[in-house]
């Protein structure tokens, strides 16, 4: 292809360049004269240029914001979707990242405060306390005195929070956040419910936490997958929908349902009175939830590249991310990289959910059909295995993470039994000898909706399991089985017991919940291993 | 006990050898760096973005070379001497991952062969202070578009709405869609070349 230029199909051609939509025959005409005109070659350049500052500068178009879809909203167009202000927009990688570039000032300092602050905090046995939320970011908070000191990470248990001045962002274990903005008292009930007794709070609830509710002196406002604003005081509330629905029940009064971009009014006894939302009215609280979800995309840059280097341990045989799951996908990749050893996982049923971060994903296990079947010939002197779950439920006597087929020698099988006990079982050389290994319950309903990461390591040598939650040892037990271990045919999530179309009860182990994140190493972890595997993947900072 | 499988991803190993064991210490050490090189990247990623796209314009695909691009960074992070600057150390990586990119892609092949990607990279580098001169107007003369050409430009760069989409909303073909877009971007050149005239005067 002969190329003239100046010309209209020059033109086109560096323009199809720009949007990938060139051919090869077109490349190559550009190439050829590129590479013989120094004008064409520079004008070229400067096209391509413009395009890519257009598609890296996003400040280039915050005039445009402005005056666009930013907090305003006339109320002739009520509930017209480009003017309600999205609590979770959906990004594209390179929105996000860009997100990033404005946020990363102020979250490398949140990095470095929170880390040590929050592990110390959390560590002290959440699995028995009362705890219904967390405390996960604040600005400028000041808090009555009437409340205990919090801090970053705190574990909020039933009672009340003042906060003065300032704002807060409340993490409940069902999975709803609240933004508060001082002055403001809210009294926690429970993972599923708070009441706010005056003051005005922003509510996101991500579909698992459906139903989450609202009180005020007035009424309750049950969540349906939603965003909506609260402000209230002793005799009036104000509810105001910015995206989804949610159903108002007021004390004596019908229900009422408000669709996004509506608002009500409630007055002593009288029936809601209804209006257009206005987000204006909650516009720091906006602000402070998108810097938040912009700090979140930091943290799952950090697991990123962390990851990364991960994949290079030698020591690794399996090691899933989960990531990047469409519905389409059949197998999960074996991102390991040095070994060779592990197979691919095939994926089977199973839903794409949400993960640790918004912008991973996950699988999550439900029927007794959903699956990740795997198969790893070796064998091992010693294993860890560790894997980031969410539980959304302890269904069964006993809830597979990962479960050897049957019961064949060396193998292991790894669960949490209904009453929150990590237990490892561990198959000797001869068929009808094990060894059942339990942690002391660890996973009290409590803490179901919140990710965990869970960790075992199986130690031939040293003749030690050890079972790991969040990065801390909580049990450890002498070994009598002598390794070679096996994995063969294996499955996250569920077990094939080989036992026919009819198992009894007790022979279905299918989990409920989702994982993002699982490896297998052909070695003992430390403890300090463990610990810093849980670091580099926990969600929060 | 030393295993002399330890992994790299855990391989704090202090002075006498032995694998550090106090997991804050440990943690905190490479989270520092973990810090220092994000805050130092992300300060650079724009750059570096321009820089690859100099040679493969496509958007997704330089954001891929650049994705790639962060990886090795990290891995090589320890090899990076802080005297220097951060952005020509990236860039020399990233035309590394953008070799190996286009070597597996035929059609770019095409377009970069005979040393073209070499030459695009340099010249687009002495042009440089020409082009920050000419493109500091770029977000006046975005802002007097009209508002059609406004929010397609908007939707294809910003939101990055996919082209089906954006046909959709407009009622044209993709391709007419394309076409707007060069001739929206042709009357940003016009407008930011008739403003550098009176500097140049």
């Amino acid at each position: 292809m002969n190329l003239p230029f100046p010309s209209p199909e020059f033109d086109h051609v560096a323009a199809a360049v720009c949007h990938g939509s060139a051919t090869e025959a077109e490349m190559q005409g550009l190439n050829e004269l590129l590479r013989s005109n120094a004008d064409a070659r520079d004008q070229y350049l400067f096209q391509v240029e413009l395009h890519s500052r257009l598609a890296s500068n996003p400040d280039l178009f915050s005039q445009f914001q402005d005056t666009n879809d930013r907090i305003s909203l006339p109320a002739s167009k009520l509930g017209s979707q480009r003017n309600v202000v999205p609590l979770n927009p959906v990004r594209t990688p390179a929105r996000r990242r860009l997100k990033v570039v404005l946020a990363v000032a102020a979250c490398l300092v949140l990095i470095a405060g929170g880390i040590g602050a929050l592990w110390f905090k959390r560590s002290e046995n959440g699995a028995t306390s009362a705890a219904v939320a967390m405390l996960t970011r604040t600005v400028d908070a000041r808090w009555s005195p009437k409340t205990h000191p919090l801090g970053v990470g705190s574990a909020l248990e039933p009672g009340s929070l003042h906060l003065e001045s300032g704002l807060a962002q409340i993490v409940f274990y069902s999975g709803a956040r609240l933004v508060i903005e001082g002055p403001v008292e809210l009294r926690l009930v429970s993972a599923n419910e708070a009441v706010c007794v005056s003051g005005r709070v922003l509510a996101e609830v991500p579909t698992p936490a459906r139903g989450f509710r609202l009180r005020t002196g007035q009424l309750s406002v049950v969540d349906l997958g939603t965003s909506f604003g609260v402000s209230a005081s002793q005799s009036r509330t104000e509810v105001h929908v910015f995206k989804g629905k949610v159903e108002l029940q007021p004390g004596k009064a019908g229900e009422q349902s408000l669709a996004e971009g509506q608002a009500a009014l409630v007055q002593g006894s009288e029936l809601p009175q209804l209006m257009a939302a206005n987000p204006e009215a909650f516009a720091p609280m906006f602000e402070f939830q998108e810097r938040s979800l912009a700090s979140e995309a930091v943290r799952y840059d950090q697991w990123r590249l962390s990851s990364a280097q991960l994949n290079r341990d030698p020591s690794l045989v399996l090691r899933f991310d989960f990531e990047n799951l469409s519905d389409l996908d059949s197998t999960l990749p074996n991102k390991a990289a040095r070994t060779g050893q592990g197979e691919d996982g095939i994926i089977v049923g199973c839903q794409r959910a949400e993960g640790r971060w918004r912008e991973k994903t996950a699988l999550e296990f439900q029927s007794v059909n959903d699956r990740v079947r795997l198969a790893v010939p070796n064998e091992f002197r010693a294993m860890s295995l560790s894997v980031w779950v969410c539980l959304k439920g302890l269904d069964r006597d006993f809830n597979s993470l990962f479960m050897s087929d049957g019961f064949d020698p060396g193998t292991v099988h790894w669960l949490i039994r209904r009453d929150g006990v990590l237990g490892l079982t561990v198959f000797g050389p001869r068929f009808g000898k094990y060894q059942i290994l339990a942690s002391p319950p660890v996973s009290s309903l409590e803490n179901l909706g919140m990710w965990q990461h869970l960790a075992v390591v199986i130690d031939g040598k040293a003749r030690e399991v050890v079972h790991y939650v969040n990065g801390s040892p909580v049990s450890r037990h002498a070994l009598t089985i002598s390794p070679p271990f096996r994995v063969d045919g294996a499955e996250l999530g569920n077990w094939n017991a080989r036992a026919g179309p009819n198992p009894e009860p007790s022979l279905i182990r299918n989990l409920s919940g989702s994982l993002d994140e699982f490896e297998l190493f052909s070695r003992a972890l430390s403890d300090a291993e463990v610990r810093e595997l849980y670091l580099k993947g926990k969600p929060d900072l | 006990m030393l295993n002399v499988q330890k992994s790299q991803f855990f391989g704090s190993i202090d002075r006498s050898g032995r694998m550090t064991t106090d997991p804050k210490r440990e943690f905190g050490e490479s989270g520092a760096a973990q810090q220092r090189f994000l805050s130092l990247f992300l300060r650079s990623e724009r750059e570096v973005f321009r820089y690859v796209a100099a040679l493969v314009p496509n958007v997704t695909d330089a954001e891929d070379i650049v994705q790639q691009t962060a990886i090795s960074l990290w891995e090589k992070f320890d090899a990076y001497d802080p005297s220097q600057p951060f952005t020509p150390w990236a860039c020399r990586f990233a035309l590394n991952k953008t070799r190996q990119w286009i070597e597996r892609r035929q059609r770019w092949q095409a377009l970069l062969d005979h040393g073209l990607a070499e030459e695009l990279a340099q010249r687009r580098q002495e042009l440089q202070p020409d082009f920050e001169q000419r493109l500091k107007h770029l977000e006046g003369c975005l802002g007097k578009l009209p508002q059609d050409q406004r929010s397609l430009i908007e939707g294809y760069y910003y939101e990055r709405t996919s082209i089906e989409t954006l046909a959709g909303r407009s009622g044209r073909s993709e391709a007419a869609t394309y076409k707007m877009l060069q001739r929206i971007r042709h009357a940003l050149q016009v407008c930011v070349e008739a403003r550098i005239q009176p500097d140049l005067a």
